[in-house]
């Protein structure tokens, strides 16, 4: 049962991040981040007890939540996606996400004498969204895009870094990072529309 | 009370006091130099750990202060660090012009500074990783003003800085697994690895270069060499902790030859910049490179290398303050910073050009200036290193002067231009003239300089 859990939580994991690359709607981008951090809750609950894995999902909740937020609120020409992904583009991001997804899967056992202490489960779906996040990065002009990618990489970390570190501390700041780096996008979005200081 | 509440707590909620007062921008500037400076006097002569009589109470401040079972350090022997990172506030906050620099660099800039002490005084050490990312996070809000985009630089530095923070929290825990006993050299290798690809995103070491042109190309001077005189400086800081830790880097472990090939691959790609360039952006950058070779250089000589690091950190904060503080001033009446726009500068703004060629001839090295000495005695202290070491310096010490000659008849070349407007109150221009006066005098009398920065290292090193 456990393991058809987190084996779900991977399916997740790699279903939400890489359709982040491929929608184009930032309602469903935003959606599909804040689901992202459901499969991320199965995978670190493995390792943590569930009343502390909990604020990896409400951190990221609350990330999402403010991209979402700031969305509604930009200004309407800001609304307009100005780098609109066409047929071609969603093919060839959907073929990268599936390479990635296979590479990764080929990668595990041999992941596994990296990550010690990990579940072949928690390593596939933290190198799952590494690398998915890394894509996003590296396919992406768009401080939003940018910023969604590199929220799925530090999900993916998040999940591998788990199964060594539990403390307090170090829970807390990762989760102020989320939002710190969810706020920067909020941020970014809106610079531009920002009165300039006379 | 103690030390982190005094200068991590306080000047954070100061930081934040002065976001409520944005719109008085004189005010601004004066309050966030004199807390900087007030700050730097206290870590100067603040007792630590000991009694001591204030007014009418006694009190004593300890050195240390625990959150969530985490201790932040800040003791007598980081006293030199703290002093040095609230004079460079002040010194910056100083220089700055409330006309022509997005004011958010006094509340941000102070915030910086303190998430960089914080980086610097956490036990254990890896957690400092997690600050300088949220240091990223406010330097990018400072690098991007309101009104006006983000620039593809800046982003592409927050995705740096938050991969290396996220490869130095995966090497500690690589390391962690390390058997003290049995020692496995090859997790040790790969945790150091690891490491090593950490700090060269954060360092911007090659191939993670193309962060600084891009940012020195496209966002304002002044904040970006704010931003890269402190961000560098904290992160070389936080690297040199990881060297004098001796859980990390044990007897066998030679990083020497390392840093000396990083060193000098970013040494001649800043020379090599610099001859190529046509921006003055640019060129700050390729200087800006190259003295993150130079620190490289001077830190792979450990105990003889560390008072020339210190003495560089000097001479690098005036020189870029200088550039800095001109460019800004030029930036009123440039279209942009290309040769082509430069060309006459000199002739219509000798005092504030002059700014500019002082603040580049020193960093390139030229005799005479500050950085020359320096230079000088990093150079000879890498004499018995192998040829390609002393060749490559050499290399690229000559691509930054050529870039100077090219810059110098950029600016004195004649544009045909003969209306001169004036874009430097007579107080900036004062200012530009007193630190290019400093940096010839520094350059007369290195002494003095070597004399700080050996006080510095020793206090640091603790002898």
């Amino acid at each position: 049962m456990s393991g058809l859990f987190q084996s779900l939580s991977v399916a997740v994991l790699f279903l939400c991040a890489a359709g982040i690359l491929l929608v184009n709607n930032w309602r469903w981008m935003t959606g599909i981040l804040a689901l992202q951090y459901v499969g991320v809750l199965g995978l670190v609950s493995i390792s943590w007890p569930v009343e502390i894995a909990v604020v990896k999902l409400v951190a990221g909740w609350m990330a999402s939540a403010v991209l979402f937020l700031t969305y509604v609120n930009v200004p309407a020409s800001a609304d307009d996606t100005p780098y609109e992904l066409s047929l071609p583009v969603i093919y060839f991001r959907g073929f990268a996400a599936v390479l990635i997804g296979l590479s990764v899967y080929s990668l595990v056992p041999a992941a596994l004498r990296w990550f010690l202490g990990a579940t072949s489960q928690q390593t596939l779906g933290g190198l799952l969204l590494l690398g998915l996040g890394l894509l996003q990065i590296g396919l992406s002009r768009q401080g939003i895009r940018i910023v969604i990618g590199l929220l799925t990489f530090i999900s993916g970390f998040e999940i591998l870094y788990a199964t060594l570190e539990a403390s307090v501390l170090m829970t807390g700041l990762l989760a102020i990072l989320n939002i710190g780096i969810a706020f920067i996008g909020a941020y970014l979005l809106l610079a531009s529309h920002l009165e300039e200081q006379s | 009370m103690n030390t982190p509440q005094l200068w991590i707590l306080f000047p954070l909620l100061v930081s934040g006091a002065f976001l409520f007062i944005m719109n008085r921008k004189r005010v601004l500037k004066w309050a966030g130099t004199i807390t900087s400076f007030c700050l730097a006097v206290l870590a100067l002569r603040m007792p630590i750990n000991q009694v001591f009589n204030f007014l009418f109470w006694e009190l004593r401040i300890s050195d240390e202060m625990l959150i969530f079972g985490r201790r932040f350090i800040l003791s007598d022997a980081d006293r030199p660090i703290v002093v040095l990172f609230f004079l460079l506030c002040t010194f910056w906050f100083f220089i700055l012009d409330p006309k022509t620099v997005p004011i958010q660099i006094v509340p941000l800039g102070l915030a910086g500074t303190v998430l960089i002490l914080t980086a610097y005084a956490v036990e254990p050490i890896f957690y400092g990783a997690l600050f300088f990312a949220f240091l990223a996070l406010i330097y990018v809000v400072l690098l991007s003003p309101p009104g006006q985009e983000p620039t593809p630089g800046v982003l592409r530095f927050l995705i740096f800085q938050i991969l290396g923070m996220l490869f130095i929290l995966f090497a500690a825990w690589l390391a962690s697994w390390i058997d003290l006993n049995t020692g496995d050299q090859l997790l040790l290798v790969r945790s150091l690895v690891i490491l090593a690809l950490g700090f060269a995103f954060l360092l911007a070491i090659f191939p993670f270069i193309s962060w600084i042109p891009m940012i020195a190309e496209k966002n304002h001077p002044f904040l970006t060499g704010f931003v890269l005189n402190t961000y560098l400086l904290g992160v070389f800081l936080f690297g040199l902790r990881f060297i004098s830790d001796p859980g990390w880097f044990g007897q066998n472990i030679n990083i020497q030859q390392p840093l000396q090939y990083a060193g000098i691959i970013m040494l001649g790609f800043g020379g090599a910049v610099a001859l190529i360039s046509k921006h003055l952006g640019r060129m700050m950058a390729a200087v800006v490179i190259s003295e993150i070779g130079r620190s490289l250089l001077a830190v792979s000589l450990f105990l003889s290398g560390f008072p020339l690091f210190f003495a560089l950190v000097i001479v690098q904060s005036l020189a870029l303050g200088v550039w800095s503080v001109s460019l800004s001033h030029l930036r009123q009446v440039m279209k942009n910073f290309d040769f082509d726009s430069a060309a006459g500068a000199a002739r219509q703004w000798p005092i504030t050009s002059s700014g500019l060629l002082v603040g580049y001839f020193t960093l390139a090295g030229l005799p005479l200036f500050a950085g020359f000495p320096i230079y000088w005695a990093l150079g000879t202290d890498l004499n018995p290193y192998p040829f390609w070491v002393n060749s490559w310096y050499i290399f690229g010490t000559i691509g930054l002067l050529i870039g100077g000659v090219r810059t110098l008849a950029a600016l004195t070349r004649n544009s045909g231009e003969e209306n001169v407007l004036i874009v430097s109150s007579s107080f900036y221009r004062s200012l530009i003239l007193a630190i290019n006066f400093i940096l010839i005098l520094l350059g007369l009398f290195p002494q003095i300089l070597t004399g700080i920065a050996q006080n510095i290292s020793n206090l640091m090193m603790g002898s």
